[in-house]
């Protein structure tokens, strides 16, 4: 069936009203830029802020992500089981809120792949940087693909400027549409996207209601509404294996599993938005609101248009045609429904939504680009050593430039999946593909403590060779997995390939971590070899040969999919080169399993508090106390409060404390993190630094609010 | 009345399969001692944490039957 495509939606003032709404919410980030100090202000936000003040700026960026295109489209082809992506993320909370968002803020990390230095080995870090960096990279294409499509029918098909005649392509839109969200980021800064999204999670739910109260008007009423759609139509869940486009199961592990771990777990963007927050239990309580209460509204506020674009198009199929493009139903709906201007806001809204994500996704990978390449190389490069300002200031400019090649490769990455026939195919099949080694390597490293080097690097190499297997021969290998559901030629099991490519790297890693013993025998029989270097360097040059062999197997030979001898062949090579390299990371890699497991692993979290406090930790329960500040001539990093205040907070010298302007509604903007020095007599005054002043801009004669931390 | 794999099936998988997987989280958690049910906020936690559980199984339990009944 030929799907009806749209140009030209919208009018003149609907353009004016996007134009504005674009300026002021730069004006508004730019606004915040300024409380940027260092690159740990530029990407963290200088871990401040109050849960509800978190928990809204994700709305933003949750909504952006999972977009109003994407499942406005799966709502209008399939109903209202469009939402129950966005209703299955509760699984994995426990993980997340009492293993992996303390252990990321207690051990300082600052990106996902130095966990896997400190945890495992530098080339467990190199790995996952690499493979996060695709991850990501691939999220700012999916986001820019969003876009692109977005605005698309609201473009002419073609114009001619100054002379010169130019065709409107999705590709030139994405392009002009990376420059814009590029200039953003590069001038915000972390702080800036915080505010950006707090202001745009209120606008979009807004906006997104607003869609749906008055598309229900005008089908005549919610009972019309309700009636009009088919039964299968309301239910909350899709099929369970049919169509394969769009079906329960494939759903369930792309992205119940893989893709609410991957969410939580890997999404640097959204992980830096936690670390945020002015502590782990205020990243708890932001984690939690959003997805109970952020989430379900979301999942309405996305989906909707789809699902009044349905109702119309059976009661006026000559207004919203039955095969209107699905990618371009959202804005259909929106135009058909909604005044001029109203229609720019909403359009505004969908848009701006859609460039804070990927405003976040380009700031979070170029906090990788710092953390994980830059520093390493002048690490390895020995540079001499600076000024730590100079340093600073020096890798501001390098994330700034990162921002730039980032957004650049993120454009590139578009060319990947713009064939698939919707946005929500091709983000499916992104998640199914690129997130199951790193979502178990960094499970089982954080819930295993026996997962060692060799494991988690054969889960990425071993896992990723048995991955491109089961790409070439998914009627072979994923069919089994596939619960029913059927296989598309084109696009071979998108959505339930996850459930395979998660059980190959699960299974690889658990069994190399599970023979760890033998390994060692091994290692110790060929060290007492006296061609031990040959042996060794041998297995390396096979397991390459075997590795390059697989990756490119589709392009240096004809395969034959049905084939069981070549697939038999090529799996034994597979767990061939597995083997091998677990041998050489166990000979290579120097690893302490007490010492890289101390504060690391859930099962060591009070450690990891002690570490983080460096010193024992004070959990007597104290006051929030409100106080005057004065200043005092010195550098350390020290705030002095009188003995009573301290008594009544239940502090001692050497705890950690936050303050914090007193004014609650600012939810920690200005505020600072310090310790608490040698107490004095003046009770309700409290002495900080300049450095202290400059840092949280705290504002003359107004009071502030103290916390002891631990 | 649409078949029983539209319907129940996938409601059963969902709390089946990520039931278990909600279920091995509390009990890792719990061993670790990372949540700590001695600690007055820990208990709190505990509680919020099988809330939200049985919060979406009703949420889809009231949703599956709005649509077939409703």
């Amino acid at each position: 069936m030929d799907l009806e495509k749209f140009h030209n939606i919208g009018t003149s003032t609907d353009w004016i009203v996007m134009v504005v709404y674009f300026i002021a919410i730069m004006l508004f980030g730019t606004y915040f830029g300024r409380y940027n100090r260092s690159t740990k202000d530029f990407f963290f936000g200088g871990r401040r802020f109050a849960w509800w003040l978190i928990a809204f700026s994700i709305v933003a960026t949750g909504v952006g992500s999972h977009s109003f295109i994407k499942y406005s489209a799966k709502g209008f082809e399939a109903g209202f089981s469009s939402s129950m992506t966005y209703i299955n993320d509760w699984f994995f909370v426990p993980f997340f809120l009492f293993g992996w968002l303390p252990i990321i803020i207690y051990t300082k990390i600052r990106s996902i792949p130095e966990y896997f230095e400190k945890r495992f080995s530098p080339s467990a870090r190199f790995i996952a940087t690499v493979l996060l960096l695709f991850y990501m990279i691939g999220y700012i294409s999916i986001g820019f693909l969003t876009l692109g499509k977005a605005v698309l029918p609201m473009l002419p098909t073609d114009f001619t400027l100054l002379g010169v005649h130019f065709e409107v392509t999705l590709m030139g839109v994405v392009m002009v549409i990376a420059v814009i969200t590029g200039i953003y980021i590069t001038f915000g800064g972390q702080t800036a996207v915080i505010f950006t999204d707090l202001l745009q999670g209120f606008i979009l739910l807004f906006a997104g209601f607003l869609i749906f109260f008055i598309g229900i008007s005008y089908i005549g009423g919610f009972d019309i509404f309700w009636n009009m759609l088919p039964t299968e139509w309301k239910l909350p869940l899709a099929h369970f294996n049919e169509p394969s486009s769009f079906n329960f199961v494939g759903i369930f592990w792309q992205d119940g599993v893989a893709g609410s771990i991957g969410f939580l777990f890997m999404n640097m963007g959204l992980i830096m938005r936690f670390m945020a927050t002015k502590s782990v239990d205020e990243g708890r309580k932001a984690a939690t609101f959003n997805i109970l209460f952020m989430l379900p509204l979301s999942a309405i506020v996305v989906s909707n248009a789809g699902w009044v674009g349905k109702a119309i198009s059976i009661e006026f199929p000559d207004i919203i045609p039955p095969n209107t493009d699905p990618d371009q139903i959202f804005v259909v709906v929106a135009n058909v429904i909604a005044h001029p201007g109203v229609f720019g806001f909403v359009m505004a809204a969908l848009t701006a939504a859609l460039m804070s994500t990927v405003d976040t996704l380009i700031n979070a990978t170029a906090a990788i680009y710092i953390n994980d390449v830059h520093r390493p190389i002048k690490k390895f490069l020995k540079h001499i050593k600076e000024d730590d300002k100079i340093t600073d200031r020096k890798e501001l400019f390098s994330a700034r430039v990162a921002s730039v090649v980032v957004t650049s490769l993120g454009v590139i990455g578009v060319l990947a999946f713009r064939d698939f026939p919707t946005v929500y195919e091709a983000h499916g099949f992104f998640h199914s593909t690129l997130t199951p080694p790193l979502v178990i390597a960094i499970f089982m490293g954080l819930f295993w403590r026996k997962f060692t080097p060799a494991a988690v690097i054969v889960t990425f190499i071993g896992g990723i060779a048995l991955m491109i297997l089961g790409a070439n021969y998914p009627g072979i290998l994923i069919k089994p997995f596939a619960h029913g559901t059927p296989m598309d030629e084109r696009h071979p099991f998108s959505y339930i390939r996850a459930l395979y490519n998660l059980f190959v790297c699960f299974g690889v890693g658990f069994i190399v971590a599970l023979t760890t013993n033998y390994q060692q025998r091994l290692i110790a029989w060929i060290k007492s070899h006296k061609n031990d270097k040959v042996i060794i360097y041998s297995a390396l040059i096979a397991s390459i040969v075997l590795f390059i062999g697989i990756v490119f197997s589709s392009s240096l030979i004809v395969l034959h999919p049905e084939s069981y001898l070549e697939i038999t062949l090529f799996l034994f090579a597979a767990l061939l080169m597995s083997a091998l390299v677990a041998i050489l990371v166990t000979y290579f890699v120097k690893y302490d399993p007490e010492m890289n497991t101390l504060g690391l692993t859930v099962y060591s979290l009070k450690k990891a508090k002690e570490m983080f406090k460096g010193s024992k930790i004070n959990d007597r329960e104290g006051e929030k106390i409100v106080v005057n500040w004065k200043l005092k001539d010195t550098d350390e990093d020290i705030i002095y409060f009188s003995k009573n205040d301290m008594k009544r907070m239940e502090a001692d010298p050497g705890d950690l404390l936050y303050i914090t302007d007193a004014r609650r509604w600012m939810g920690g903007l200005k505020s600072v993190h310090s310790v608490f020095g040698e107490p004095h007599d003046e009770d309700g005054i409290i002495y900080i630094t300049r450095e202290h002043l400059e840092a949280a801009r705290f504002v003359k004669d107004r009071k502030l609010r103290a916390e002891k931390e631990m | 009345m649409p078949p029983f794999e539209s319907t129940w099936l996938p409601y059963l998988y969902l709390y089946g399969v990520g039931g278990f997987f909600f279920l091995l989280g509390m009990i890792i958690i719990k061993k670790s001692g990372a949540l700590d049910v001695a600690k007055k906020s820990h208990r709190r936690w505990f509680k919020i944490l099988l809330f939200g559980f049985f919060y979406f199984v009703l949420i889809h339990g009231i949703l599956i039957i709005a649509a077939l009944y409703w």
